[in-house]
């Protein structure tokens, strides 16, 4: 039993608050958490929080019915009660931190946005010396840069990136393709936009939309970055201390002015290794990309199990057996076991792609290991036609549904001992460092 | 390209009303700008910006569509943000409906004030000036220490009393004590009698007993509010109005949020139109309340976007509707 820690659940993940709860002997806080008819959060804490430690669990994760933005207003509107309760501290715990993910402009595999360019008009005039105008009454605004998109057009043409997919040189490769009506095998793409499964990063709700849209001539479009602010609007609502797992860029740590923990994942992906995988002295550790090598190799390193990386190329020069679209496997899996490791799972298209490259390179089994199984789109087929033989996931984000619909094929490891430890020993001034090293 | 100078107004509008931001677009002569929000799969909002706001005035059409209050509210701010990072000289968020304006203070023991929350939201996020239209309680304007323009329906709903009825045939009722002020002020304008409903709430959107504070008999009892949600105060008060003596009632709401079954309380009702503005996005609502008049706001909120974008004063505003 803890005494003066006051443990408060938000309606994302109830599972994990009952069990946080009970690792820790008491009982979660009394609130009403709901919403007006209008669509406004109703919130009332029931219970005195004056002088507590309040510990606010709510996760990043929107489904069964309820919405993300929903959840994090909720989070905001609870934190800002607790203070204006007169709580000593308050801590938001996000298993699964929202917006954690720098979105990027939705693009095909071959690199060519998705989003149509500006058209280009007057390029004529456009010399690469060309200096913007000085803008004054009278002097046209930015005269240098309204063909902007001759850059782009330009840069397409370059061997940065693949440039459109008819211009593409890798043929679509028949035969072994695993969905072939979402095209994550194929390269030919004629129209980006009318084509679902295409694009990478994030998957959109309704592509429809992306269509329509087009920027002012000469403007490169971009799309907004939210995890600044996702983290000053935690901060603007009162939040002391902040805890999360597995922060898909660590650098989200930096943007806070309060203390934030980034709990691991790792320990318990390790755990899962040793002891549910034959032989897994004998297999190789895989990171999907490139951006989560430091995480595999940490785990390669402490078990003493060979690593490989696939690394995402966009600029195939020459066709080889190794490349599977604008993938490419670095190092050895033949008969082997594989062990994709990742933090996050969200449409499943990464971790997809990556074990059905192990299997064309030989691997004899492969495993998944993420700590966030958000499952989005529709991740759930992709991953059910995959080559991944099994899909290890934590309770970051409720997964009784994932699990209802993949069966077997996914484990989940619960966290809450993890966080509650971490609460316990945030509460009573212990080191956390501890449980990042622990095995 | 045409000659455009830096510093102009953009436009960028929201998802919730867009119909809104095409009416002040189209009233400033002005397209909005190219931006679209989006929802990734994982529920997260993107905003795409599609041309530069470097150095411009930036204003942020985005009401809140009922039952969507807080994707609205996570746009906007994500969108303010975009701009601000952009480089915008200056971000006015243009909130014709403010979320949250409801829960402004502490009713009872930890209740949240999230009007206030939503007000250091929005300045943390990065806005430099708020529009809205009848907040629900001024006192919201001390929560911000940016502006705050708050905008009066009222100049709209005189000149629509006036075109359709006679003054001296009329009475305005404020449903509640809260409003009394705002139902006073017309009165004045108009120069007619003034009456008030008492009401006990013991929950939130319950309505308990109802008492008249005034005399309404033969008359058309207007009643004034600022906003109609479930509508279940407005249709009590009609129904104590016409048991009172009333020869008609009719409602002028400013925002008409008309959640749960608002629509089919409204149709059941004794009260023979219900006018309201569109600060907030009404969709097939029309249609399915016959009874439903909506003022368009827009002239009022564009000349309110011009003024402040040139410096001049907006408080003509507040006794003056544009055409």
């Amino acid at each position: 039993m803890v005494r003066n820690i006051v443990v408060l659940g938000g309606n994302s993940h109830p599972a994990l608050v009952d069990s946080v709860c009970n690792a820790l002997s008491l009982p979660p806080c009394n609130r009403i958490l709901t919403k007006f008819s209008s669509g406004e959060s109703r919130c009332e804490i029931q219970d005195s929080v004056r002088g507590k430690d309040v510990y606010i669990i709510q996760t990043g994760f929107g489904g069964n019915g309820s919405r993300l933005n929903d959840h994090f207003m909720d989070l905001c509107i609870m934190i800002s009660a607790c203070k204006t309760g007169s709580a000593r501290r308050v801590t938001a715990v996000l298993p699964l931190f929202p917006y954690s993910r720098q979105p990027d402009l939705p693009y095909n595999k071959a690199g060519a946005p998705l989003f149509k360019a500006g058209s280009e008009s007057g390029k004529k005039d456009y010399t690469f010396d060309s200096v913007p105008a000085t803008p004054a009454p009278g002097i046209p605004k930015s005269a240098g840069l309204t063909n902007g998109t001759d850059i782009t057009s330009k840069l397409l043409k370059t061997s940065l990136t693949n440039g459109h997919g008819v211009q593409s040189p890798i043929k679509q490769q028949n035969g072994d393709s695993y969905f072939p009506a979402n095209g994550v095998n194929g390269t030919t793409t004629p129209s980006p936009v009318t084509r679902a499964g295409a694009y990478t990063t994030h998957d959109y709700e309704n592509l429809s939309h992306i269509g329509a849209f087009q920027a002012k001539p000469g403007y490169k479009q971009w799309v907004a970055q939210a995890g600044t602010l996702v983290a000053n609007l935690l901060n603007c609502a009162g939040a002391d201390h902040v805890i999360t797992m597995d922060l898909h860029d660590p650098q989200v740590q930096g943007f806070f002015d309060v203390p934030v923990d980034n709990l691991y994942g790792r320990p318990l992906l390790k755990r899962y290794i040793q002891q549910h995988i034959p032989n897994y002295k004998d297999a190789v550790i895989i990171s999907p990309d490139a951006g989560g090598a430091k995480r595999a190799t940490a785990i390669a390193d402490s078990m003493g199990v060979d690593f490989a990386l696939i690394h995402k190329e966009r600029r195939p020069t020459k066709i080889t057996d190794r490349q599977n679209a604008s993938m490419m496997l670095v190092g050895d899996v033949r008969d082997r076991i594989c062990i994709l490791v990742d933090d996050l799972l969200d449409t499943g298209n990464t971790i997809t792609r990556a074990a059905k490259l192990c299997k064309k390179e030989g691997a004899t089994k492969i495993y998944a290991l993420l700590t966030h199984g958000v499952f989005s789109g529709d991740a759930i087929n992709r991953v059910q036609a995959s080559a991944i033989d099994k899909v290890v996931v934590t309770n970051s984000v409720p997964q009784d549904k994932h699990k209802a619909l993949l069966g077997s094929k996914l484990d989940v490891l619960d966290i809450s001992p993890i966080f509650a430890e971490a609460i316990r020993r945030v509460h009573h001034g212990e080191s956390i460092s501890v449980l990042f090293n622990h095995d | 390209m045409s000659a455009e100078m830096a510093n102009e107004i953009k436009l960028i509008s929201g998802r919730s009303h867009p119909e809104l931001s095409e009416k002040i677009a189209k009233r400033l002569g002005i397209e909005v700008a190219r931006t679209i929000s989006l929802n990734y799969s994982n529920q997260e909002t993107s905003f795409t910006v599609g041309e530069s706001v470097r150095d411009e005035d930036v204003f942020i059409v985005q009401s809140t569509a009922t039952g969507d209050v807080n994707e609205g509210l996570m746009e906007l701010l994500i969108m303010i943000s975009a701009c601000r990072t952009a480089s915008a000289r200056r971000i006015t968020a243009v909130i014709p409906n403010f979320p949250y304006a409801r829960q402004d203070k502490k009713d009872k023991s930890r209740a949240p004030i999230s009007a206030r929350l939503v007000a250091n939201m929005l300045q943390t996020a990065g806005a430099n000036h708020i529009v809205t239209v009848d907040l629900h309680a001024s006192q919201i304007q001390g929560f911000f220490s940016v502006p705050v323009d708050n905008l009066y329906a009222e100049p709209s709903f005189l000149r629509y009393i006036r075109e359709n009825f006679n003054p001296e045939d009329c009475v305005i009722v404020s449903p509640d004590a809260g409003g009394a002020k705002r139902a006073t002020s017309i009165a004045d304008h108009l120069n007619t009698a003034f009456a008030l409903i008492h009401k006990e709430r013991p929950r939130p959107n319950v309505v308990g007993r109802m008492v008249l504070v005034g005399n309404v008999e033969d008359k058309v009892a207007i009643l004034v509010d600022d906003m109609a949600d479930t509508c279940g105060t407005l249709v009590k008060a009609a129904a104590v109005l016409k048991e009172n003596g009333a020869k008609s009632v009719l409602a002028l709401v400013t925002h008409g949020i008309l959640s749960g079954n608002a629509i089919e309380t409204l149709n059941g009702s004794v009260l023979t139109a219900l006018v309201v503005t569109n600060t907030v996005p009404l969709g097939d609502k029309v249609q399915r309340c016959p009874k439903l008049r909506v003022i368009d706001i827009s002239p009022t909120v564009a000349e309110a976007i011009r003024r402040t974008h040139n410096g001049e004063s907006v408080s003509y505003l507040f006794t003056h509707a544009p055409v």
